[in-house]
């Protein structure tokens, strides 16, 4: 009887880790996902797009110290979000002078041959980020340290790691307003045109170009927000946006193709199997049993838990 | 309003439109006819800017076209219906409407237009906030259509509206066609394989063959044609 106690209570603290951690990976599947929805463009740089978001809250909040007026509970939240826009500035610029001679409308009619360099660039701008972040914060793993990743609140018997709860709290207030966005503001409804169909859109006289610019902006930006939440929580080094790519790609997918609420729910089922794995599976086979239920899932829905009923055209 | 002057069109070293000259004045309707691969979607397409020709020249108003970007020639007050009516499959019926809205002049008359879009096409009123992409191929001719109407043009052009549609229907909608023409004395140039529904009410036609324009005049001069009767109107 105590036994089956102890592994409900398990079981709950497992489930209370796997939505909090989730919450953040959902995030960043949602900024994957606008990428690939709105340019059909596979990101494979998106991961170390987040490690920058990592460095610049590293940096605002420890590294230079900006942010220590606000205090160590504030301050990582701030430099987390506030790594957001610089690094869609960045996102904005890498596609006005690189991405967008590979994508855009001109690529739209020559779909297959365009990916080969797409694919070719992003993994290009992949390794130049890995290895620039190597020369320039080093390998040494670091973290941002901030009395939330060692407090906890208790709920009941469960235990919410604070600093993990507040990103939760930060990545779903994030999702929901570009949730918003793109259903009801003007800008949003001509993103979801461009991305529905780009011919039609330019027809209605939307830039297709720049509402790509901003798609792609916007995903590497939230993700960043993303990678800056994450870095309170655990150590980084140049290379962990490798890690984190498989589980958005992942994420993706398994939330549909296309669909932005659905990448955010992809990435909260990730964390939630990777957290509810270690009841029953040793913490090394986090991975396996995230691609195990990941196979399941694509096995028995195809398009994914949120994919379209029909297809583009 | 709309003047082509020699326009020449390649598609990797496939001549699409040779030497194409064509006439729209304020207030007509004209339309294109002529078989499948006569080069007239691509006519539309250079017009909208998704195709750049070899050479020749688009006046738009007195306005250089060709160095007008594809997207800022909405602005301009072409609306382009196109071909396979390319509605906007994840948006609901309204959302679709308020793209077409997207331009200035869309955005401004939308009170006064949306009335206007939903009297003409009732079922999309009762289809608001349904997906386009689950709309019959009739009602997403007719969105495509709203949705160009939204945006206040001054030139409506509108590829191929009876593909794929069933007889009545293509009836149907040719008869709002001719009503947008009547009634809100809009501009309209048409490209259509549906020879005679076309000329039926056209004020002058161009006959596309291969590239070319074959034979151009008013609309009772095509229709008396016999090459016109013999080859397109089965007389």
């Amino acid at each position: 009887m105590e036994t089956l106690q102890w592994f409900f209570i398990d079981f709950l603290q497992a489930l209370a880790a796997g939505l909090l951690v989730g919450g953040t990976y959902g995030l960043m599947c949602v900024g994957l996902g606008i990428i690939f929805g709105v340019m059909r463009v596979v990101n494979f740089a998106h991961g170390d797009f987040m490690m920058l978001g990592m460095y610049l809250a590293f940096y605002m909040v420890t590294g230079f110290g900006m942010l220590t007026f606000l205090g160590p509970y504030v301050g990582p939240i701030v430099g987390a979000v506030l790594a957001g826009p610089i690094v869609f500035v960045f996102g904005w610029l890498l596609h006005r002078y690189l991405i967008a001679r590979v994508t855009g409308a001109r690529v739209v009619s020559a779909e297959a041959e365009g990916h080969y360099t797409q694919i070719i660039l992003t993994l290009g701008i992949s390794l130049i980020l890995q290895n620039g972040g190597l020369i320039l914060f080093g390998s040494l793993p670091i973290s941002i340290q901030t009395p939330l990743s060692r407090e906890s609140w208790e709920l009941g018997p469960i235990f919410l790691n604070q600093a993990r709860s507040v990103g939760f709290v930060i990545a779903v207030i994030f999702a929901l307003v570009l949730y918003f966005f793109l259903g009801r503001s003007r800008l949003g409804k001509a993103l979801r045109a461009a991305a529905d169909n780009p011919v039609a859109a330019a027809y209605v006289g939307v830039d297709v170009d720049r509402s790509h610019r901003l798609a792609f902006g916007l995903g590497v930006g939230i993700t960043a927000v993303a990678g800056g939440l994450i870095a309170s929580t655990q150590t980084f080094q140049p290379y962990i946006g490798f890690d984190f790519v498989i589980v958005m790609f992942a994420g993706v997918v398994l939330g549909g193709l296309g669909s932005i609420l659905g990448a955010f729910w992809g990435g909260l089922t990730i964390g939630l199997v990777q957290q509810m794995s270690t009841l029953v599976l040793p913490y090394q086979l986090q991975n396996t049993a995230i691609f195990v239920v990941f196979l399941l899932i694509i096995f028995f829905w195809p398009r994914g838990m949120f994919g379209r009923s029909w297809e583009r055209t | 309003m709309l003047k082509i002057r020699s326009l020449n069109v390649a598609y990797g070293g496939l001549q699409a439109l040779s030497e194409v000259s064509l006439e729209v004045e304020q207030g007509q309707f004209v339309a294109v006819v002529g078989p499948n691969g006569a080069g007239k979607s691509t006519l539309f397409k250079t017009i909208s800017g998704t195709v750049a020709p070899l050479s020749g020249e688009i006046l738009y108003k007195g306005r250089d076209l060709l160095a007008v970007a594809p997207g800022e020639r909405a602005q301009l007050g072409i609306a382009h219906v196109p071909e396979g009516r390319q509605v906007f499959a994840s948006m609901t019926v309204m959302e679709n409407l308020e793209m077409g809205a997207y331009t200035r002049n869309g955005r401004a008359r939308w009170g006064e237009l949306l009335p206007m879009i939903l009297a003409l096409f009732p079922v999309l009123a009762e289809r608001r906030e349904q997906l386009a992409g689950t709309l019959s191929g009739g009602e997403q001719q007719m969105l495509a259509i709203g949705r160009g109407l939204a945006s206040a043009p001054e030139l409506l052009m509108l590829d191929e509206p009876s593909m794929g549609l069933a007889p009545a229907l293509v009836d149907a909608i040719f008869e709002r066609i001719h009503q947008i023409h009547r009634q809100h004395g809009l501009t309209i140039l048409l490209v259509e394989q549906r020879v005679a529904e076309a000329l039926e009410s056209c004020d002058s036609g161009y006959v596309l063959e291969t590239g070319r324009v074959v034979m151009r005049g008013r609309h009772d001069e095509l229709v008396a044609d016999p090459r016109v009767k013999r080859a397109y109107l089965g007389m």
